[in-house]
């Protein structure tokens, strides 16, 4: 039993890895634009198939197609920002409608580009850590996990101690009085954007070897990361990685104890309590809920 | 003339906010624009930073026409602009509200110099440096968003509404800031509410009424001036 734990609570910091990662890109989008990014599971996505044709297809090194997927995908972030959300700057709703139609297109496009089919794509390493006969955990996801720790780490020293980390949530206080300080809008908009992107991107990437990637794996993500920044607080970062932290440990309990189909309906019934209880999430403030 | 207001109108949709105003700010000094709810000072003072676009008619700045810039750059050419409400950003601490005042400024030695100055002239602030701007008190908070406009370095400083809602004594302490600051800074063009206060800081002064020019001259003409004492000043 205590093994059992413990391997859960193994899986369970795996997976809420890769969904910080994310849902703290989709917080930083919405912080700083106020726009909610639909599309942030396919960019995730995008980050997987990147995986597949540089590392699989290509077989050039797993972790150059890693760092591939990180500027791929915070590039496409970029072109989004300046196609779609800049232009509809003042109208929210719009950026969302945008975002679900740009959803639809990447999907599309990977269905044209690799078929509908799943692709596997060849372990990094077979390497496994070996706590004790039943608690063990495979390098790859090992990989994921310290990747996180050192994203999100880098992610909040950048916020905290640089100058365009102060302007970033400056602007997403206040971006007309960022404005009045020569913080530009557009500029602040672009970095939210490329990092945001480039979070999705490179957990895709990272967890490409792990799951079975197909043009439509953004959809279960996507879900995911809305949970948890509900239940985290829509304005908070500190929240989104917390959140993600509990959501992966109560969603990997019940699946292993359970099932998925269980655990689906448990988190999405944590998110209306939550919501119930608390409508600003756990760690967010009402001010752009 | 530092700055020019040449015919300027703004309208909020079909409404219109000012009418064909002409303003000028000299070099030194404390300019002041009076006038009850909705006059349009507010928007005044938002169209020369940028924050509003001109329906028609330009503003200068030092022989530069700017109400095509953004607001952003504007703040780049040297104009400050102390917000309504303070808008300071409630969840940065004090001291990064501050430096994000220096945000465009590459001279890093002198921005720590600066930065020792407001700390000097605002010694609460330095004592909450560290802590966020949302749990300081409205005086502290207006302190705050008059050393952030400061921190830009500006060749002028645009204040809206600088008293509203703080103690007496309170105002009376940013009164001396304001004066200190046009003699040792920059001009000042201040927005008020409390036409009394304005007309005694200011050197001239401007009124508006209903988004138009009503009068202008000089503060002490237009404090014993008949109208602006029964319409203003309550007497």
């Amino acid at each position: 039993m205590v093994e059992l734990l413990a391997q859960t609570g193994l899986n369970a910091i795996y997976a809420a890895s890769y969904m910080s990662l994310v849902a703290v890109g989709l917080v930083l989008i919405f912080g700083v634009m106020g726009v909610i990014n639909f599309a942030h599971g396919e960019l995730f996505m995008l980050g997987a198939y990147t995986v597949v044709a540089l590392y699989a297809d290509f077989q050039l090194p797993f972790l150059f197609a890693v760092a591939v997927g990180l500027v791929f995908v915070g590039v496409v972030g970029l072109g989004m920002e300046r196609a779609l959300f800049r232009p509809l700057r003042d109208n929210p709703l719009g950026g969302l409608v945008a975002s679900i139609g740009f959803l639809m297109i990447l999907q599309a496009l990977a269905v044209m580009g690799f078929g509908v089919r799943m692709e596997h794509v060849p372990p990094v390493t077979q390497e496994v850590i070996v706590f004790s006969e039943k608690v063990r955990l495979a390098v790859p996801r090992l990989f994921v996990i310290v990747a996180a720790v050192v994203l999100l780490t880098a992610l909040w020293a950048f916020l905290k101690k640089t100058r365009f980390g102060w302007a970033l949530r400056a602007s997403a206080q206040d971006p007309e009085a960022a404005a009045l300080q020569g913080i530009s809008i557009n500029q602040t908009s672009r970095i939210a954007m490329f990092i945001g992107a480039g979070l999705a991107g490179i957990a895709g990437a990272l967890t490409a070897p792990l799951v079975s990637v197909n043009p439509y794996m953004g959809h279960s993500v996507i879900v995911s990361a809305f949970i948890v920044i509900i239940v985290g607080g829509i304005g908070s970062l500190e929240g989104a990685v917390v959140a993600a932290v509990a959501y992966a440990f109560v969603h990997t309990i019940v699946t292993t104890f359970w099932d998925g189909v269980i655990a689906d309906i448990v988190g999405l019934s944590l998110m209306l309590v939550v919501l119930i209880v608390k409508p600003t999430g756990l760690f967010g403030t009402a001010d752009r809920a | 003339m530092l700055l020019e207001i040449r015919d300027a109108s703004v309208n909020y949709g079909k409404v219109s906010a000012i009418r064909g105003i002409s303003m000028n700010v000299p070099d030194s000094g404390i300019v002041t624009i009076i006038g009850g709810n909705g006059a349009g000072k507010t928007t005044t003072l938002r169209a020369i930073s940028g924050l509003e676009r001109l329906k028609s008619g330009e503003i200068w700045f030092d022989s530069e026409r700017i109400d095509h810039l953004p607001a952003d750059r504007i703040v780049a050419r040297g104009i400050a602009h102390v917000p309504e409400g303070r808008r300071i950003f409630p969840d940065l601490t004090v001291e990064e509200n501050l430096r994000t005042g220096a945000f465009l400024r590459r001279d890093q030695a002198a921005v720590e110099a600066d930065l020792e100055v407001t700390f000097t002239r605002f010694p609460r602030l330095r004592e909450r440096r560290e802590q966020l701007a949302k749990t300081m008190s409205g005086g502290e908070q207006q302190m705050l968003a008059i050393g952030r406009a400061l921190m830009t370095k500006p060749r002028l400083l645009l204040m809206d509404e600088p008293s509203m809602g703080l103690a007496p004594i309170i105002v009376e302490e940013i009164a001396k800031i304001i004066q200190e600051i046009s003699a040792e800074s920059a001009p000042v063009v201040l927005v008020e509410q409390n036409a009394e206060l304005a007309l005694d800081l200011a050197d001239y002064a401007y009124v508006l009424e209903t988004g138009n020019l009503a009068m202008e001259g000089p503060a002490d003409e237009l404090h014993d001036n008949e109208h602006v004492r029964a319409a203003y000043l309550g007497v």
